[in-house]
């Protein structure tokens, strides 16, 4: 049975819409709709989040229209908020089209995509009872600040009429109607004509290295990923679009910071280090305010932590990060503008691209071998520092683990295309589920290092400040009890990490021997 | 997903313009929509315009599974299916009889539509059977639209008594008031001697013009007359019963 999903063609050019539809109408009744016009904005965050999920977003003023792509399907049509630069999820009035994009954008803004106009006309084919038997639909998509306007048809099936659906393919068919097309054409040339296609970014590291490539080869490689990353991001962090353009940005800096220091002797020893330097800085000048980003995302959170009588303590604590953030902000963007920061970016991008005049002695290795080595030497020390590991741990101990828990993933997602895929994934969740607990364990000691201060620089004598105090009292409670409640779990989490399976994995993907058979 | 049987053991009282309406509706706010004519007369089906497709009756009913998908319709309105109905229903209690657990094979047929449809509406044919007591069976909710009248209040005492018999709850039962007349001051005073009765819903659909029409032009009244009495009227009616149904 055929789906009553949709089929997609261009109007061949000769082809006049009344000719089709007069050939239509000696076998169907036909009931025309009125026309519509229309100009739609394609809206979707920057790293395609309901693209990926298979739906489109469209906004046309206030009205807004999410739909399933493949299938044409309208899911939810509501009205919104005016796409001006980007909108938030919860910038959506509370319906139904607000519960299905909260989940789905999470932090992330919509950003305006394409802008294409439509128009077209829809056609119900009817039987002599005047039951519609089929629908199609003639549309004309122009793109904006493009030459072409794409005349497309396309066929709805009813379900249960599918001999009259043949029938339609038929006739289009004799009207010369074969050339398929994409629905989304539109969609698809308005996002080129800004510099866009679907998919064209994710932060996740996705890379096919060869094993028999050399180490400076497969470094290369990976640099320039982070790189282009890196240069991606910076745009969206300067308007500030959203947190995740800051935290895509820093991500990769660290990755690229990790690199060099895990992999040694493939780079010269002077580019290594300079560029160490290097990206340490722009980590540093990228901290401060990623560090305010998290807490003001938290804010909700924050609120639940504490009985309601204290919740208003922290108004006013959350609007001072909110203006030291901005005051954070600005300087960011200075510092990312700055020359020094842009001759890092530039320099780093030649020394990637050119010859080294003098190869570093492991840069002609294997990369397979190269990836084996430090995978093993980073998972080898994360079972050596965990054993110590227990409920009584110092937290600096802790957080020692989760950095070479890091080192070891990122290690590990930098070369994950030279080895089994199903495999890399089972390490890849054990070494998660570690780092989770540690990661978890780390942000609620830092949180209450940072409320510690707060409290400490808190000059005592007004109201407000006394129910701030309060309120800070409560948190840092709230996250003692929390982060105490983890350390019972430690030794259990790095048990499962380590167990036998785990480790015999470890050994058979990335031991030496191995890697030559 | 819930079943709801629009039911009444008379005939003629605005049972298949109220299938077609609030199955309508139903899809419009709930979502996908199946509407089930198990009348042989096949009104629902002639108020669709959907014909019974040549391979199709009783038996392939009983049988279910693919024997269903393949002879279900898509209506003019996006998100409501139809099954339409076959002359060889007038049958379907002989048909019923050779089934094994035949009391509960409807409901068994129905089974692998709930990953579909959001809702099913039954369109039942007025008698007391076999097929009655599978709709019953299947339904979460039974729906009686009842005329104001003596003989209409005596076919209500009927199905209570059958529900009895068969061993299902009468809670199930909702009942509204059909092709009511404002004029007649008997409708009025049958009305609000069972107002208080349990199960009674509140909206009435009165006795319209638009409603008898439904024949000729051939689409539900909400669709063709949105801004009618009457479609505001089968609009309140279903608003109601949604509030009633189980979650």
């Amino acid at each position: 049975m055929q789906q009553p999903g949709a089929d997609t063609w261009y109007m061949p050019d000769g082809l006049q819409v009344d000719a089709l539809l007069s050939a239509l109408a000696a076998e169907f009744g036909l009931d025309i709709a009125p026309e519509y016009t229309a100009t739609v904005v394609y809206a979707d965050t920057f790293d395609w989040r309901l693209f990926q999920q298979g739906y489109l977003l469209h906004c046309h003023g206030h009205a807004w229209t999410l739909y399933h792509g493949d299938g044409g399907e309208v899911t939810v049509q509501q009205g919104g908020p005016e796409l001006q630069t980007t909108c938030f999820s919860w910038d959506f009035p509370p319906g139904s089209l607000r519960d299905l994009l909260e989940p789905l954008l999470g932090v992330r803004c919509l950003l305006p995509l394409a802008t294409v106009s439509l128009s077209g006309r829809q056609i119900g084919l009817l039987n002599r009872d005047e039951k519609t038997v089929a629908r199609i639909v003639v549309e004309s998509q122009k793109p904006a600040g493009m030459g072409p306007v794409f005349r497309l048809i396309r066929l709805f099936g009813v379900r249960g009429y599918d001999h009259e659906q043949t029938h339609v393919r038929r006739i289009l068919e004799e009207n010369g109607v074969r050339k398929t097309a994409s629905p989304l054409v539109g969609f698809e040339e308005g996002c080129r004509a800004i510099g866009r296609r679907p998919l064209d970014y994710s932060a996740k590291l996705n890379l096919e290295l060869k094993s028999g490539d050399s180490a400076r080869q497969a470094m290369a490689r990976i640099y320039q990923a982070l790189l282009d990353t890196i240069n991606r991001n910076i745009p969206g962090v300067l308007a500030d679009y959203d947190s995740e353009f800051l935290h895509d940005l820093r991500v990769a800096i660290r990755r690229t910071r990790s690199g060099l220091s895990l992999v040694k002797q493939v780079l010269p020893d002077a580019v290594s280090d300079r560029f160490s330097r290097g990206f340490g800085l722009l980590g540093a000048l990228t901290g401060p305010t990623r560090d305010l980003d998290v807490y003001l995302l938290n804010q909700g959170e924050y609120l639940n932590r504490l009985p309601p009588p204290l919740r208003p303590g922290l108004n006013g604590f959350f609007a001072e990060l909110g203006r030291r953030r901005q005051v954070e902000h600005k300087k960011l963007m200075r510092a990312l503008q700055s020359r020094k920061s842009r001759a890092i970016l530039s320099a780093w991008q030649r020394a990637l691209r050119s010859q080294d005049r003098q190869p570093a002695p492991l840069a002609g290795m294997p990369a397979g071998e190269l990836a084996g080595r430090i995978i093993l030497k980073r998972f080898k020390r994360v079972v050596r520092d965990g054993r110590t590991l227990d409920a009584a741990t110092p937290d600096a101990a802790v957080h020692r683990l989760r950095i070479q828990g890091k080192k070891l993933r990122y290690a590990m997602e930098f070369f994950s295309s030279l080895y089994p895929k199903q495999e890399m994934q089972t390490l890849l969740k054990q070494l998660k589920k570690l780092q989770d607990i540690l990661g978890s364990f780390n942000d609620l000691s830092v949180q209450q290092e940072m409320l510690r201060l707060t409290l400490k620089n808190l000059r005592a004598g007004s109201r407000r400040n006394l129910e701030l105090a309060a309120a800070l009292g409560g948190l840092m409670q709230s996250l003692f009890q929390e982060q105490q409640a983890l350390r019972t779990h430690f030794v259990e989490a790095f048990e499962q990490f380590s167990n036998p399976e785990t480790t015999a994995l470890f050994h058979e993907l990335f031991s030496k021997n191995q890697e030559s058979a | 997903m819930s079943i709801i049987a629009v039911y009444n053991i008379k005939g003629g009282v605005g049972k298949t313009a109220a299938s077609v309406n609030l199955a309508y509706l139903s899809s419009q706010q709930q979502g996908k929509t199946l509407l089930l004519d198990m009348d042989p007369q096949g009104s629902a089906s002639f108020y669709f315009r959907i014909r019974s497709p040549k391979k199709f009756g009783a038996k392939k009913l009983l049988k279910g599974g693919k024997h269903i998908e393949e002879n279900i319709r898509g209506t003019d309105y996006p998100g409501l299916d139809m099954l339409p109905a076959d002359f060889s229903y007038r049958n379907i209690d002989i048909a019923l009889d050779e089934c094994k657990k035949s009391h509960k094979r409807l409901s068994k047929v129905l089974q692998p539509l709930h990953e579909e449809y959001e809702r099913i509406i039954l369109d039942c044919p007025p008698n007391l059977t076999l097929l009655s007591e599978n709709i019953f069976y299947a339904a979460d909710c039974i729906l009686a639209p009842v005329i104001p009248t003596t003989l209409s209040l005596l076919s209500l005492e009927q199905l209570f008594g059958f529900l009895d018999e068969i061993g299902q709850g009468r809670d199930k039962v909702l009942i509204f008031f059909s092709m009511v007349e404002k004029r007649k001051r008997m409708h009025a005073e049958m009305m609000r001697s069972l107002r208080e009765h349990n199960g009674v819903l509140g909206s009435v659909i009165p006795y319209s013009a638009d409603i008898e029409r439904m024949g000729i032009y051939r689409q539900p009244v909400a669709a063709a007359l949105p801004n009618s009495s009457a479609a505001a009227a089968y609009e309140s009616l279903w608003h109601e019963i949604q509030n009633r149904l189980p979650a």
